[in-house]
């Protein structure tokens, strides 16, 4: 009875293919005929590639949990012993798997877009329906014909190989989808874009949808990130999360566009501005999703993120990015000038238009550093046949200034009004953070900081938390005044009230913890490498360090040694558990790091291998301030709920209202 | 109009580069052994029966395949490997040489059982001396050697359906000393 399923969502794909097709032309015939019984025909195939994909989803899924291992993807990415939770999860654990799940995603946003704009935006919707559906085709082409998961083996293997040990952490059962998430998000803005290119009307309500959608898959883009580095630093052992790996880049370089699109578009809807370039920002964050993909999966880049390599898979992949990316910027090129500004000057230099105009250039210029450090070693090594690796020194050289002009502006920025500033009135509005953010860096260098990029950062963290509370402050006082209630619930109503802006403002504050983590972790951190026998004791920090024993342990699919360590640090006390693993199936040992998180540091203990007569290697970091990070990622997250759930009761102003 | 111009050429660029970039494998790395005389062993077999000696078999091609029981992309390859067997049990030019290495002799036997015999003989490696001698990097890799001795090229991860008669036979075309 098992292997009945496979075949159900085997079948299931194909006719989503069907109709995606069907989606694809029948979007086009009822744009182009202005025929609404057209766009129904759409309509209802795209729930019906939804529905079908679904199935086909879930039959991978059954066939991992009732161990079809006559699946050969299900052979590959899973055995006997592989515990019920990471079954379930490893329908994303493998390229022909992953992306059967990016295909679903698509086909679920694409339905929900349906449904959501269905009568709010009746010119985008059948380009809508017709871009997604071709993208949609694209992608199921390449799952169905030259990646499939749906392949059977004969005879069936008795037991699987398991899936990569890596993979088997809670932090990377969630980072692909949040990843993916975000990826696939990108698509509906990127449609809507293209939609609003081939219709040209210039109206305000598909601004709004792009938005809203941006921000969705951004923050979770965002989330998939952060999840990625929370797995690296627990899982993979090295003390760091972030390596500036091209893979790493390839997710990082659409985060970087899509958030110049998120902050230009406010200019947009503001002042009519910067029409053409957001269309180019969003066609630009789905295109480089696209390449993100792309390298992942065609095997031109080296990265531990990489996928098997096959040629025919590249070939297809590529002639599809060239198509999608031809197409997009062909299309933009012709018709941006139907979609001109109204009132394309600045009032003046000193205005927030122009702070997010530098805001834009900043975020677009670390996506080309990313872009072209992610790109040369291809060029190099396909032009000039050399292989070479570009690594953190680049990034760090290139990005941290980069990264220490954008904290400045987001400082700025809040601060300056629209249209009309003046540099005196700046400068009295800034007086009051300038003795903060210059004590600041002097009390860290007497503290021990003696980066000059670490002084400047600490400085700017001060200087844009100053003014980022100063808002909350002037705001709370307002309400405070106006309707006598408790500083609470001012604060709450203020936030109620305008959840776009106090979201952005919280969504700054996260950025600000995560920073302070970066600077922490990154200019302060120790580590060691040394070999302790039982019985040794070692200081780091304020850290003293004693390796009691070493014994075995075993679980389900993995045996492992595992060390005693007692750390002491004054009245502290805590005892570490680092482990070397082996898991079944898997010749690679795997380092389980221990770590001892508190808000001030981790104290973070890996397990080597045996050296010499009873010792063992041991490397120990103490990495301060790594739990801002998370914690700032929460607080962004809280932030975006907050500005998600202010839905189109955006006042209107007096733009027009509707687009047709 | 600047900006339209700028944004076709980095687009093109790019899609040009990806081109040109997917002909190569990023796992490749540069083997200093080209064309160099193989390196000889003489090393138990798998099977339990004559040892394996590598020299024995000069004046034919000879595949030496690099494997183990515990590497995922070598259960990839295994089909083809089965089928490439047959081809060099057909041929009196080509002879293929397996290496078990890092592997328990348990492990590689059950591996063959279970997905299947290959019709050819398998040196057993568990203390890699071959595997190190030969500069393996990874598994699964493999290398040709022509008739006269030399390595003619190194094939790093699954070898794929097809590769015997796009990479293979042109090689054995140009000959090989003797």
């Amino acid at each position: 009875m098992t292997a009945v399923w496979i075949e159900v969502g085997h079948f299931a794909a194909l006719t989503a293919l069907v109709l995606a097709l069907l989606q694809t032309g029948a979007g086009i015939r009822g744009g182009v005929a202005e025929r609404p019984v057209w766009l129904r025909v759409a309509k209802q195939a795209a729930l019906m590639v939804a529905v079908l994909l679904t199935v086909a989803n879930l039959s991978l899924v059954i066939s991992f949990l009732q161990h079809d291992f006559s699946v050969r993807y299900v052979a590959m990415h899973a055995s006997l012993r592989l515990p019920v939770f990471y079954l379930a999860t490893a329908l994303w654990g493998g390229h022909e798997g992953s992306l059967l799940f990016w295909v679903w995603l698509l086909s679920l946003f694409s339905a929900v877009a349906t449904w959501r704009h269905w009568t709010t935006h009746p010119r985008s919707l059948p380009w809508l329906l017709a871009i997604l559906g071709a993208i949609l085709v694209g992608f199921l082409l390449l799952v169905l014909f030259l990646s499939s998961p749906f392949e059977r083996l004969f005879p069936a293997p008795a037991d699987g190989r398991d899936l990569n040990p890596m993979l088997q952490d809670p932090g990377m059962v969630f980072h692909p989808p949040f990843l993916y998430l975000g990826y696939v998000g990108f698509s509906i803005p990127y449609a809507f874009a293209m939609a609003a290119l081939i219709h040209g009307r210039s109206g305000a309500e598909w601004v709004l949808a792009m938005r809203r959608w941006t921000l969705f898959a951004w923050a979770m883009l965002s989330t998939g990130i952060v999840f990625g580095a929370y797995w690296a630093y627990y899982v993979l052992g090295w003390g760091g999360y972030w390596a500036w790996d091209p893979v790493e880049n390839a997710s990082f370089m659409p985060w970087l566009t899509a958030t110049a699109f998120l902050h230009s578009v406010m200019v947009q809807e503001r002042r009519g501005m910067f029409r053409t370039w957001n269309l180019f920002l969003i066609i630009t964050t789905f295109a480089l999703s696209l390449l993100g993909t792309f390298l992942v999966r065609s095997g031109v880049l080296s990265s531990v993120h990489a996928f098997a390599n096959d040629p025919g898979r590249g070939v297809f992949i590529l002639a599809f990015m060239a198509v999608v990316l031809l197409f997009s910027f062909g299309v933009l090129i012709l018709r941006a000038d139907l979609l001109k500004s109204d009132a394309a000057r600045l009032d003046s230099l000193v205005c927030k238009e122009s702070a997010f105009l530098f805001n834009n250039l900043f975020f677009v210029v670390a996506a080309l550093t990313v872009l072209l450090g992610t790109l040369y070693p291809l060029a190099m090594e396909t032009l000039a046949g050399a292989k070479v690796s570009v690594g953190a020194p680049y990034f760090n050289k290139v990005f941290v200034p980069i990264m220490l002009g954008m904290l400045a502006l987001m400082g700025v920025g809040l601060v300056i009004p629209w249209r009309r500033g003046s540099g005196r009135l700046l400068l009295r509005e800034l007086a009051p953070f300038l003795p903060p953010a210059l004590l600041a860096p002097l009390l860290a260098w007497f503290g021990g900081v003696r980066h000059p990029y670490g002084l400047i950062g600490i400085g700017l963290v001060v200087f844009v938390f100053a003014t980022h509370a100063r808002d909350f402050y002037r705001g709370v006082r307002t309400r405070r005044r106006q309707e006598g209630v408790s500083l609470l619930s001012a604060l709450g109503r203020l936030i109620a009230r305008n959840r776009r802006r106090y979201g952005g403002v919280i969504t700054h504050l996260g950025i600000l913890l995560m920073v302070v983590g970066f600077i922490g972790s990154g200019l302060l951190h120790q580590e060691r490498d040394l070999v302790l026998r039982p019985g040794d004791v070692t200081d780091i920090g304020p850290w003293r360090l004693t390796f009691e024993t070493l014994r075995p342990v075993a679980r389900d699919n993995w045996q492992a040694d595992e060390a005693v360590v007692r750390a002491v640090k004054g009245e502290v006390t805590r005892v570490l558990l680092p482990q070397k693993r082996l898991y079944h199936g898997s010749p690679q040992p795997m380092a389980e790091a221990a770590i001892y998180a508190t808000w001030r540091e981790d104290l973070y203990v890996v397990l080597g291998d045996a050296v010499g007569e009873g010792g063992r290697a041991f490397r120990i970091y103490l990495n301060p301030l790594v739990r801002w990070i998370w914690w700032g990622a929460g607080v962004m997250a809280l932030g975006v709920g907050v500005a998600l759930t202010q839905g189109r009761r955006l006042p209107r102003r007096k733009e027009p209202v509707g687009e047709g | 109009m600047g900006w339209k111009v700028s944004v076709v050429l980095v687009v093109t660029g790019i899609l040009i580069l990806f081109a040109l970039g997917l002909g190569n494998d990023p796992r490749v790395i540069p083997t200093p052994l080209i064309n160099r005389p193989a390196t000889d062993f003489t090393a138990p077999a798998l099977d339990g029966g004559e040892a394996i000696h590598l020299e024995a078999q000069r004046g034919r091609w000879v595949l030496l395949n690099f494997w183990g029981s515990w590497c995922g992309s070598c259960l990839q390859e295994h089909p083809y490997l089965i089928e490439l067997g047959k081809k060099a049990a057909a041929r009196s030019d080509f002879v293929i040489i397996g290496v078990d290495f890092r592997d328990t002799i348990e492990g590689g036997r059950a591996f063959l059982q279970r997905y299947g015999a290959t019709g050819y003989r398998h040196a057993f490696d568990p203390e890699q001396r071959i595997a190190i001698d030969w500069g393996v990097y990874g598994a699964p890799e493999s290398y040709l050697i022509d008739p006269g001795g030399r390595i003619r090229l190194k094939h790093t991860g699954p070898l794929y359906a097809g590769w015997f008669e796009q990479v293979a036979l042109p090689l054995f075309a140009q000959g090989g000393g003797s």
